[in-house]
């Protein structure tokens, strides 16, 4: 089958943004708009990404216009990178397809006062205890057990419920997002089959793109927002990339079995099956929002307890507690979540609450901003890029130019430049854990195929990403971060 | 026989045969596949039924392939054999397999989901094509 590409109108707006008209296909409601640049949008037209934000368009009580951002690539119904805001006073929609089946993939990161020199000569006996004791790959339990009961207060509580089990303090919940907590979680809406999925894998970090990281502060380009966060160069951080685990994905499916046949019934016309939606306000929609919200507290906790894992070998390998070591959480976003917020809309500015949906794009909210912890409120909500293994992941502090272009939303990785048969082929013959080695970076993974897979020419150049958020005004440069230890499934 | 074919982010998996019911088996082996690479291992000492009702061909085949990938994901049963009957009301199949053995068994992909977006099932010259992307 040849790879379709998008030949749709692309009408240059600026020097980061492109805009698919609404008089493109009939039913769009909105325009499209995809922020990139000169070099990345040849890429994008390939595949059927942009099409994809052309079809997002068609959502009831969508606002403004249906958004990417510029490490856009081919989703299903959504595109990944996709941003849309719904209105649910204006007939607006929730759809599970604008959140992904991870439900609260997310990153967070956490400091050290370690340096790069005293790492080093304990890298490798670093990086295989981690590999060893934090659970990565296909269908891995943790050491973590809950009972039903235990699993339904941490779906409603988030990271506070592992504070009364010594596995959270208190500042780990006030510096994640939302303080790891999405309020009106219903555990009724989470099917018994979702459970069963996620019993036992809350702690571990899954496969695919997710990810452990030792990475090290590699270039800081804002000295004060740095300083804030606790970041100086040559600094030892770990950076960590998971979600939901069995029990998001299952939500997120159960959510679109009970969707079939819902948006007809609703009148809703849609151009992909996979963009399955329902009225905020209906039973449906309502019903959702419980389970998802359940699933993103669940995240919480996953990756809660995968740094508390990374911690205690920290501790281990370095003799001292992780307290010695200062190893404080910076920040924890999603990027794959449905948000209710406050914006300012259109020409008018008029403040509505919406719902933003954030399939692939992080919330990159602005200094001054009620949402954000009052040690950041002066330089701006952190944001966190993981980038590939080989070359760089970044932190970036949200900028106004967010909430009045994106909803306070900015990019969420690299974006794939590679399909994942195309990168196994790539990698024939190849031994990539013995090229990151040669580049500095000591990688782990179950596989062969998930190295080959997630090799770092699988993806786009994260630092391209960047450089268009940054210029854009969506978010701004803090630190660049380089890898020197992976652990993959 | 099947093929995995390409998708930026997840992978698609394509299948032919001359008849639906062996169209569904090969299909629920390919994705079996995706997660456990060497099937040829997995001895089929464990036999599981699997029942579903619906007459819409593509959400018949979603459904199915749901099931077997909640069969790993819930059970850890790891299932290589099927035999399916693809009915008016739905269909009927056994399936045989073991449980995961993480000596045994080389692990490859964590199957997130099985997608509805380009979901086809269709008739061809030759017999019956199908299409499914699975999120990874």
């Amino acid at each position: 089958m040849p790879k379709p590409g998008f030949h749709g109108p692309l009408i240059r707006v600026n020097e980061c943004c492109w805009r698919i008209p609404k008089s493109y296909k009939p039913g769009m409601r909105v325009d499209g708009l995809i922020y990139s640049s000169e070099e990345m949008i040849q890429q994008l037209v390939a595949d059927q990404a942009p099409e994809q934000v052309a079809n997002v368009a068609f959502l009831p009580g969508i606002q403004h216009a249906s958004l990417a951002m510029p490490d856009l690539h081919w989703g299903y119904g959504f595109s990944i990178g996709g941003v849309c805001a719904t209105d649910p006073s204006d007939g607006g929609v929730i759809s599970p397809g604008g959140v992904g089946y991870d439900i609260n993939c997310g990153v967070r990161l956490v400091r050290s006062n370690l340096f790069f020199k005293d790492v080093e000569p304990h890298r490798k006996r670093l990086v295989d205890q981690l590999f060893r004791d934090v659970p990565t790959g296909v269908g891995r339990g943790g050491k973590f057990k809950f009972t039903p009961k235990e699993l339904r207060r941490l779906m409603v509580e988030g990271p506070r419920f592992l504070l009364g089990r010594g596995l959270a303090v208190e500042r780990d919940i006030e510096y994640t997002e939302a303080e790891g907590c999405l309020e009106g979680a219903d555990p009724d809406n989470v099917s018994d089959r979702a459970v069963e999925r996620g019993k036992d894998q809350c702690g571990t970090l899954g496969s695919g793109n997710h990810f452990m990281e030792v990475q090290v502060v590699d270039d800081v380009f804002d000295e004060d927002a740095a300083g804030v966060m606790g970041l100086q160069k040559d600094m030892i951080c770990v950076m960590i990339h998971s979600g939901s685990r069995g029990l998001g994905y299952q939500v997120c499916d159960d959510a679109l079995l009970m969707l079939r046949g819902v948006p007809e019934r609703y009148g809703i016309e849609l151009p992909d099956r996979q963009l399955a939606c329902a009225p905020v306000h209906s039973t449906e929609g309502q019903h959702y929002l419980g389970a998802m919200r359940a699933a993103a507290n669940y995240a919480w906790c996953n990756r809660q307890l995968l740094m508390w894992q990374a911690r205690e070998v920290f501790a281990s390998v370095f003799d001292r507690t992780w307290q010695e070591l200062q190893m404080d959480l910076i920040y924890d976003v999603a990027h794959n979540i449905a948000k209710f917020e406050e914006h300012a809309i259109g020409d008018t500015g008029e403040i509505k609450k919406v719902w933003v949906h954030r399939k692939g794009a992080t919330r990159a909210f602005p200094p001054g901003h009620p949402e954000i912890p009052p040690l950041y409120r002066g330089i701006g909500q952190p944001v966190l890029i993981p980038g590939d293994m080989g070359r760089a992941s970044w932190v970036l502090v949200g900028q106004a130019g967010s909430m009045e272009q994106t909803f306070g939303t900015t990019c969420h990785g690299a974006g794939r430049a590679m399909s994942r048969t195309a990168a196994v082929k790539h990698a024939q013959g190849r031994r990539i854990d013995h090229e990151l080695a040669a580049r500095g970076v000591i990688a782990r993974s179950q596989s062969w195929k998930g190295l080959a897979e997630e090799q770092p020419a699988a993806y786009k150049d994260v630092d391209l990403v960047v450089e268009v958020v940054h210029r854009a005004g969506l978010s701004k440069k803090v630190a660049r971060m380089r890898p020197i230890g992976v652990i993959k499934g | 026989m099947h093929e995995f074919f390409e998708h930026t982010a997840d992978l698609g998996l394509r299948v032919m045969a001359p008849d639906l019911n062996q169209l569904f088996a090969e299909a629920a082996t390919g994705l079996v596949g995706m997660i456990v690479e060497n099937l040829n291992v997995v001895q089929l000492s464990r036999t599981v039924e699997i029942r579903i009702a619906g007459t819409d061909l593509e959400y018949l085949l979603f459904d199915w392939l749901n099931e077997v990938l909640s069969k790993f994901e819930c059970e850890h049963l790891v299932l290589a054999d099927f035999q399916v009957k693809v009915t008016d009301e739905g269909l009927t199949a056994t399936c045989r397999g073991e449980p995961l053995d993480r000596e045994r068994h080389q692990l490859g992909h964590e199957v997130k989901a099985i997608t509805y977006h380009g979901l086809t099932v269709e008739q061809t010259a030759d017999g019956w094509l199908a299409e499914v992307i699975v999120d990874i």
